[in-house]
């Protein structure tokens, strides 16, 4: 039982040391999105995210380790005349581009395709909207928490022509962070 | 390959004490309760139960191997005045704790005990986390007859995600029955 005196106070030590495993939690950060109308190919409005504009990320920006859960929300209405896979796209920047093929070209996918058809409404939950976050996408806001906490989003359709709205937008971020 | 090495050791420290060692003592029980999720803002409370089958290798050391199945609620959020639903975790794990004292038996227990496992976290729209999970508690054993006693138990359950962990505290009640001696 001597040992005890040592091993617990050395356990408790490891366990409840700064950046441990167990002294870490999941927070949700939202943000609200304009509503936009997005037209192909040169009518499209991005909406600059900036991370700091939430408490909880400010009190915990230095011990960021990962995003554990992100979606978009919303209502989208296709008002164009064929079906139309929408794409949620990030700049690393506050940038204001207004073109589909450079937003691409420069960008990083971050969520879709999210299909809408012609002349219908869709509005996604947080479990479908999910499934949709790309690798690549949760890699480049996670540099984003872990950097300056400002990036640019852009949706766009996945090809051809159309024109769709999207209403009562919601950026949601669960991150991964030690205490 | 750190949870397998430990938990080939919980083995062969299992298996050398139900060799080597002269009384053991052998019970199965069957547990449930509540489960809390600790520090995550998208998971709501839920439940959790399962089976143990606590080994008394010596007087005061026990090793219980354990299988357990949770079901976390929806965590609700209202963003911007809409309420949003996030699938909860189904939690199903096991592994095995080492038990300083002994769960069965007559009279009143009181133990501290931790050990590992592997658990798996699974919900809609994210891709399944298997890995390592630690767990620590406290247990309390009241045993009204010789070969059967009631358990009460508040443990934390800490599944590793990388550099992080997702925890929940779990207060659970559960029947021990001994089969050895």
């Amino acid at each position: 039982m001597k040992n005890l005196r040592w091993i617990l106070p050395c356990l408790a030590l490891v366990l409840f040391a700064p950046g441990c495993i167990l002294t870490s939690g999941q927070f949700t950060l939202d943000f609200d999105l304009p509503d936009v109308t997005a037209t192909s190919a040169t009518g499209i409005v991005g909406e600059q995210i900036d991370l700091n504009d939430e408490s909880d990320y400010k009190d915990h920006k230095d011990n960021v380790k990962d995003i554990s859960d992100f979606a978009v929300l919303g209502t989208f209405h296709n008002t164009g005349l064929t079906d139309v896979d929408i794409e949620v796209y990030m700049t690393r920047d506050l940038t204001t581009l207004t073109d589909a093929a450079t937003i691409r070209s420069t960008g990083i996918k971050l969520w879709g395709p999210f299909q809408v058809p012609a002349g219908g409404t869709k509005t996604i939950d947080w479990d479908a909207s999910a499934a949709l976050f790309t690798a690549a996408g949760k890699a480049a806001v996670l540099q984003e928490a872990k950097g300056d906490g400002n990036f640019t989003l852009y949706a766009v359709g996945s090809a051809g022509t159309y024109q769709f709205d999207v209403e009562n937008g919601k950026l949601v971020l669960v991150i991964d962070v030690g205490i | 390959m750190m949870r397998t090495v430990a938990l080939a050791v919980l083995a062969l420290a299992l298996a050398a004490g139900v060799a080597s060692a002269a009384p053991v003592g052998v019970g199965v029980g069957a547990f449930g309760g509540l489960s809390y999720p600790i520090l995550q803002d998208d998971v709501g409370n839920g439940s959790v139960y399962g089976l143990r089958v606590p080994v008394r290798l010596l007087p005061m050391i026990t090793v219980e191997p354990y299988w357990l199945t949770g079901k976390m609620d929806d965590a609700t959020e209202t963003i911007g005045g809409v309420e949003y639903t996030r699938d909860g975790f189904d939690n199903k794990g096991f592994g095995a704790n080492a038990i300083l004292g002994r769960v069965g038996g007559a009279g009143f227990h009181f133990y501290p005990f931790g050990g590992i496992g592997s658990h798996k976290l699974t919900r809609a729209g994210t891709p399944e986390i298997k890995e390592t999970a630690y767990n620590f508690g406290l247990g309390f054993g009241i045993s009204p007859t010789p070969k059967v006693s009631l358990q009460i138990r508040g443990e934390v359950n800490m599944i590793k995600t990388g550099d992080t962990s997702r925890k929940f505290g779990n207060a659970t009640v559960g029947l021990n029955y001994d089969l050895l001696p």
